[in-house]
């Protein structure tokens, strides 16, 4: 097989992407069939008529997606590292550290340990950075916006 | 004239004026820090405004959008790094004169480029958006149906990979913006019983999590090396020979950077590229470009600030954002109560003419701190990464979770932010999901009052000449790219 008619990467990720898309507009559609009746004898459109056609619409811009010829593939587009991994696993661990420490100590630790992870070694500047900025965060939301942030059961509760 | 002299009598406030001043230095903070870009910081900064009242709040928001665009050259210029995407253009040539011993000339001028493209798009703005307006009175339902499905087809041509992705994440924008009840019909959508999503998704913590949280994301992926400073250069104000030099570049710039941003969709990064394409065109010095032409970079930051003006013409006096960040700034005018539309220039005028007054209030504090702290904000490029983005994260969840202290919003958030990632990751911009989120409420409000009007009768379109031009155009829009290509399939095969 010549290489020119092997399907790119990025063609398949044209076709991965039309698929995703063509399958949100399906169950999208789908769940139009779940809204309540709507009451007799009110004029013009329905509540289903316009996320209906919406879904159609998409639909068909997922097939025209799907036969596009592939652009050139974004080469900053790099596969994510374990650092990466564990970032993103920091993030969806904020909200239980949060039911924890409460928001201002869940965002102080999330500041230290995401930035050891990222890269920052020097322990006494990642806890002072984290501080200062948990400190403005307070001053701005607390005192200034009188907003109550979320308390947790160790902290802030 | 009169409105306007009001809209500075508001700008006297010190309270407005300090917003005003803060907005620039955060604009051109964040513009030079390479990753987070104005739409980023105003999506950020929206929960804080909610706070602050109409007036402060949006004249704060204009001024990070203004100053933003210009931020972003001063890393462009001096360190090779577009602190905003709109000053790629500008790095093409300011780097360049940078590396040529330049550096302070080439700050020197884009901060004058700048302010007068900046200047020249409000003053079109003060001039064009009432008239724009009093030509909208007669619009109705319609008009405002086929207005607003124009402004969704230019975000075929906003950024991204391919039109048909941009059109795909325009139209998952409008199906998000139908969550929740709906109005005409009192049925509930795509809420499953879940008590928050009766309301709708609000537009916060959408914008916060695809903006910022998506980008932190992406950035966690990437954790480049950390940027150094190439070269730290006082600005120098341009002498006569350099402005005379610069004036046809600038002038085109700033006239194109106007036109482009007044189009819906299209912001300053477009102008910023095609005001560099026909500066270079029209140039004496054409031999110059490539090897650090200061017209290079006039051009196209006359552009980029030109476009901020531009796009806020049609956002204020139509309601059709003009650009991805105009589109945020019509959500926070939303949140604010205020609906922008021909309507406002009767109802709130001083609203209207503070936000002027106050674009030209920021391109001058702006001009100012670009002449003299341009290598102060240089030096912003080089915080740290590993401080920068979990900053970012903490701000994401504070800010949705602040306007309505609901944490559900928090969720919606990181719904939004991972959506945010997996597009950019796909090659979607996420700017058209958010025009089709702005826009979703009005398309579906118009098509359904027109119907009414015409019976349910959609041939009562063509009785409307206004509707029927923009359906042209919009079809025109779309159609032509594909009728382009089949022309040259034809060609080819004759030949």
């Amino acid at each position: 097989m010549k290489a020119s008619a092997a399907p790119s990467r990025s063609s398949n990720a044209n076709r991965i992407s039309a698929t995703l898309v063509a399958l949100v507009a399906a169950a999208a559609f789908g769940g139009t069939f779940l809204f309540d009746p709507v009451p007799p004898g009110l004029p013009g459109l329905g509540a289903v008529e316009f996320p209906r056609l919406i879904c159609i619409t998409i639909l068909g811009l997922a097939v025209l997606l799907f036969l596009q010829e592939p652009g050139q593939p974004d080469p900053d587009n790099v596969a994510p590292d374990r650092g990466a991994l564990a970032i993103w696993a920091c993030c969806a661990l904020f909200l239980p550290a949060m039911a924890l420490a409460g928001m201002l100590g869940a965002s102080a630790l999330f500041m230290v340990v995401a930035g050891w992870l990222w890269g920052e070694r020097r322990p006494i500047l990642l806890a002072g950075v984290a501080a200062a900025f948990t400190l403005c965060l307070w001053l701005v939301f607390v005192r200034v916006f009188r907003l109550t942030l979320p308390g947790g059961l160790i902290f802030g509760g | 004239m009169e409105g306007f002299l009001g809209g500075l009598a508001v700008l006297v406030d010190p309270y407005v004026m300090l917003m005003v001043l803060l907005g620039t230095v955060l604009g051109i903070f964040v513009g030079a820090l390479p990753g987070i870009s104005g739409s980023t910081t105003i999506a950020l900064m929206l929960p804080m405004t909610i706070a602050m009242g109409p007036v402060p709040a949006i004249c704060f928001l204009g001024a990070i959008y203004c100053a933003a665009n210009f931020g972003g050259s001063i890393t462009a210029i001096l360190v090779n790094a577009p602190g905003d995407p709109s000053a790629s253009a500008t790095a093409l040539e300011g780097f360049k004169m940078a590396e040529k011993g330049q550096a302070g000339l080439a700050l020197g001028m884009s901060a004058v480029a700048s302010a007068i493209g900046g200047i020249f798009s409000v003053v079109v703005l003060i001039v064009a958006a009432p008239l724009l307006a009093q030509s909208a009175y007669s619009f109705g339902p319609p008009e405002y149906f086929a207005l607003a499905l124009f402004g969704l087809s230019m975000c075929a041509a906003i950024g991204g990979d391919s039109a048909v992705k941009n059109l795909i994440a325009a139209a998952l924008g409008l199906l998000i913006a139908t969550v929740g009840m709906d109005l005409t019909t009192g049925v509930e959508r795509y809420a499953f019983g879940v008590m928050e999503l009766s309301d709708g998704i609000g537009f916060v913590p959408v914008l916060i999590g695809l903006f910022a949280f998506g980008e932190m994301l992406d950035q966690a992926a990437r954790r480049y090396g950390k940027p150094t400073i190439a070269f730290t250069d006082a600005a120098r104000v341009p002498g006569w020979a350099e402005m005379r030099k610069c004036a046809r570049s600038i002038w085109i710039g700033s006239g194109i950077g106007t036109f482009i941003g007044a189009l819906p969709a299209l912001g300053a990064t477009t102008a910023a590229l095609i005001g560099y394409n026909e500066t270079r065109r029209w140039s004496k010095h054409k031999h110059e470009f490539g090897h650090g032409s200061i017209e290079g970079v006039a051009g196209p930051e006359a552009a980029n600030n030109a476009a901020v003006g531009g796009s806020m013409v049609p956002t204020l006096a139509l309601g059709i954002p003009g650009s991805a960040t105009t589109a945020i700034i019509l959500a926070g005018l939303i949140v604010q109560g205020v609906r922008p539309g021909p309507h406002l220039f009767n109802e709130q005028p001083t609203l209207l003419y503070a936000v002027f007054a106050s674009m030209l209030a920021a391109n001058l504090f702006y001009l100012a701190m670009g002449l003299y702290m341009a290598r102060f904000f240089a030096r912003i490029s080089l915080i740290p990464s590993a401080f920068l983005w979990p900053a970012v994260f903490v701000l994401c969840v504070v800010g949705a979770y602040g306007p309505n202290q609901s944490m559900g919003d928090v969720y919606v958030m990181l719904a939004a932010g991972v959506v945010g990632f997996l597009f950019r990751r796909a090659g979607f911009s996420p700017a058209p999901l958010i025009m089709g989120l702005v826009l979703g409420g009005m398309v579906e409000e118009t098509l359904k009052q027109s119907l009414i009007i015409f019976g349910d009768d959609l041939s009562g379109f063509l009785g409307r000449p206004i509707a029927l031009l923009l359906f042209a155009v919009t079809a025109a829009g779309l159609l032509w790219p594909v009728a382009s290509r089949l022309l040259r399939f034809a060609r080819a095969a004759r030949a």
